[in-house]
């Protein structure tokens, strides 16, 4: 199917259509902050900013706190009640490429290692309506790590703005479907594409933060054992969660069970590895002194995600950069980690 | 450049520390990775000290690291950071001798926030943000806009009563010449305090329902020097250690109360906050509450028993119902 376009103007016509099928989610920041939350029929203010959420989309699919199953003790045995799914599909209207990119790479663990229950219904549902980002700001790395502020790669449907309008470009399947359900789309002509085609390239050029990652994942390795450079990086940060909570591609979570009497309830929440306490429930935290967590949440990204599957965990969204409280900033200490490294 | 003379100063003091041994670290602050953003810089090495710098960006409160780094260390302090310092010695959390206190009269700190609001674009759209006297001049797009530097500090900073630290080793500069604005200072409180009961909890239960739990507010707070905080306790266990709002509420109410009389408000825990819940809300109006029944005002007196700690025949009680 060619590409397509369509005015600004209609986008609320266009959401309203797919919205008959679709729980629809937007970028917003009626919640206090910038966020994705569900449509509410009207709000199209994401149209004059253009620029990354604090919370990211992997909420969405990996909320912070998620029931996993009720219980209820029966005699000597426990009836297991799992929460009930609608089913709902739903559509991400705005997702940026960088976030998209996330969801494939945690993809590799929440669907290529094992099935997680939780997460893949929820992404198998749901169709991703790409929008690039205009204005990067200058937290943002992600032409180092092989993306784009308008790549289309990892959505169904991709929106690049043009002025006046956005082009729209079917990717899968699934997106083309979506152009289809809506009358509010014209053709697009050849100066549309060329537009769009001039608007990539000078956003690309808007990034300007920059991470040389040939060879990292080698580099981490012999970088491992030096304990002085760790702790040196290390110093600074507090050990609080933001880095790693608000990271697109991190995944780790914690479970604890509510009981009372006779009935309870299992969840599953958003961890860290930056916490002191973290695996302290079923054993020790392995990694007591900070700098070992530091390593830790690098090396998991940089070097062993590489090593496992082919593909670093970090995305350059540079919410890790712009939220932490200290300003720890992962591409400084990969720059002073590859100096270090290569003078030996 | 008054914070240029300052920063000069404090670079020769740092080095002369570390060169006659006196210290084992210094923690000042570095230029930051982002626009206009300071960072905490740790350092054992004299030559990094020629990173230091003063600016009206320093604002995080460096006590926080004193109760990690074994030694001795020289630390920059601005004047509610430096009340943290004597509120950790008082709490036998820090020896008064191990610290080499460079106290920098503080003329406030600028709320980057509070600017983006103003002209409505983003820090690093900014071209430039200087402090000139009680104005602040913003550079948008080549053009200048002053500001009154009573709409841009932090709450906090316009709330401050002594940004002069009073116990120190050096002190880098002169008294400070603060705007302070204690109404603005409690604007947020003020307008909660005139919400119905019900109403305030339905702010409180959409604030807390944004909260992820990363515990920054925690981590970034001096006056959470614990080790092992109620929260992580699982018998028994305090609260849940999952964001419900609920549950994220009585984590605030706990951590205040374990907090008062020990937080000089800093404001660094809301603004640590990645949701921008406003917990400043919470921390001040404690702060008021134990100085209004208490006449306590933490990190004043090294000497004096934390406000936890004792008791005094005369305090009062009737609130106590
Ligand atoms: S790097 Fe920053 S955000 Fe991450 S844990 Fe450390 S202080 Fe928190
Ligand atoms: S970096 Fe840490 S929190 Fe993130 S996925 Fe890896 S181990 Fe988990
Ligand atoms: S590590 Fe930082 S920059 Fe990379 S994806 Fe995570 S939050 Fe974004
Ligand atoms: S509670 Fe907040 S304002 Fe008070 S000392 Fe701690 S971080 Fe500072
Ligand atoms: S900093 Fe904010 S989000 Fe994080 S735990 Fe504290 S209140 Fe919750």
């Amino acid at each position: 199917m060619a590409n397509k376009k369509i005015n600004k103007k209609n986008i609320a016509k266009l959401l309203g259509d797919w919205s008959k099928e679709f729980e629809l989610f937007i970028p917003s920041k009626d919640e206090g902050i910038a966020k994705f939350a569900k449509w509410d029929g009207k709000d199209t203010s994401f149209l004059d900013w253009h620029r990354n959420t604090i919370v990211p989309p992997k909420a969405i699919f990996f909320p912070p706190v998620e029931e996993m199953f009720s219980f209820q003790k029966d005699k000597q045995s426990y009836h297991i009640e799992l929460p009930s799914s609608d089913g709902q599909k739903q559509l991400i209207f705005g997702i940026r490429p960088y976030d998209a990119n996330a969801l494939t790479i945690l993809d590799k663990t929440f669907k290529d290692t094992y099935e997680d229950p939780y997460y893949l219904p929820k992404r198998k549902n749901t169709v991703l309506v790409g929008l690039g980002c205009t204005k990067p700001y200058d937290s943002c790395f992600c032409t180092s790590l092989g993306g784009s502020p308008t790549d289309s790669a990892n959505v169904d449907l991709m929106l690049t703005d043009i002025g006046d309008e956005f082009l729209v470009e079917g990717v899968t399947d699934k997106g083309r479907e979506l152009m289809s359900m809506s009358s509010e789309l014209e053709e697009a002509t050849e100066a549309d594409e060329t537009r769009a085609k001039e608007t990539k390239e000078a956003t690309y050029q808007k990034v300007t933060r920059q991470l040389d990652t040939k060879d990292i994942e080698e580099k981490l390795l012999s970088s491992f054992e030096i304990q002085d450079l760790w702790e040196e990086i290390a110093a600074k940060c507090i050990s609080c969660g933001i880095c790693t909570l608000l990271c697109p591609t991190c995944y780790c979570f914690d479970i604890n069970d509510e009981l009372i009497k006779d009935r309870g309830t299992r969840f599953r929440s958003w961890d860290s590895c930056s916490f002191p306490v973290y695996t302290k429930m079923p054993m020790e935290n392995p990694r007591i002194e900070k700098w070992r967590r530091v390593r830790n949440k690098v090396c998991h990204k940089y070097e062993f995600y590489p090593m496992n599957f082919d593909v670093i965990a970090c995305t350059g969204c540079g919410r890790c950069v712009r939220q932490c409280p200290v300003n720890w900033d992962i591409t400084q200490t990969l720059e002073k980690m590859q100096a270090k490294v290569q003078s030996g | 450049m008054k914070d240029r003379e300052t920063e000069q100063r404090l670079r020769r003091e740092a080095k002369a520390l570390l060169e006659q041994g006196k210290v084992d670290y210094i923690i000042g602050f570095e230029t930051g990775s982002l626009k206009f953003t300071t960072t905490p810089l740790i350092t054992k090495d004299k030559d990094s000290v020629d990173r230091l710098i003063i600016n009206p960006f320093i604002v995080n409160n460096l006590s926080e690291y004193l109760t990690e780094l074994k030694g001795r260390v020289g630390i920059v302090a601005k004047g509610c950071d430096n009340r943290s310092i004597v509120s950790l010695i008082q709490d036998n959390q820090v020896k008064r001798e191990d610290v080499v206190i460079l106290g920098v009269p503080c003329p406030g700190i600028i709320d980057l926030s509070k600017v983006e609001g103003l002209v409505g674009k983003d820090r690093d759209e900014l071209d430039d943000v200087t402090r000139d006297g009680d104005k602040v001049v913003v550079t948008v797009d080549g053009e200048k806009k002053e500001f009154p530097a009573s709409e841009v500090l932090f709450d906090n900073c316009l709330g401050c009563e002594f940004p002069t630290p009073q116990e120190y080793n050096i002190l880098l500069d002169e008294s400070s010449s603060l705007v302070a604005d204690k109404t603005a200072s409690r604007k947020g409180i003020e307008t909660l305090e005139g919400m119905p009961q019900e109403q305030r909890w339905d702010f409180w239960e959409k604030e807390f329902s944004r909260c992820i739990r990363c515990y920054a507010c925690r981590s970034i707070c001096p006056a959470c020097f614990c080790e092992r905080c109620f929260v992580e306790e699982s018998e028994p266990q305090w609260i849940a250690p999952v964001p419900r709002w609920q549950d994220n509420l009585i984590f605030q109410v706990i951590r205040n109360i374990h907090v008062a009389g020990r937080c000089t408000d800093c404001g660094e825990c809301e603004r640590a906050c990645p949701v921008n819940i406003p917990l400043r809300s919470l921390t001040k109006e404690m702060y008021d509450l134990v100085d209004d029944l208490y006449h306590f005002k933490a990190g004043m007196d090294k000497e004096a028993a934390p406000l936890m700690t004792h008791y005094e025949t005369t305090d009062p009680e009737d609130f106590i119902k």
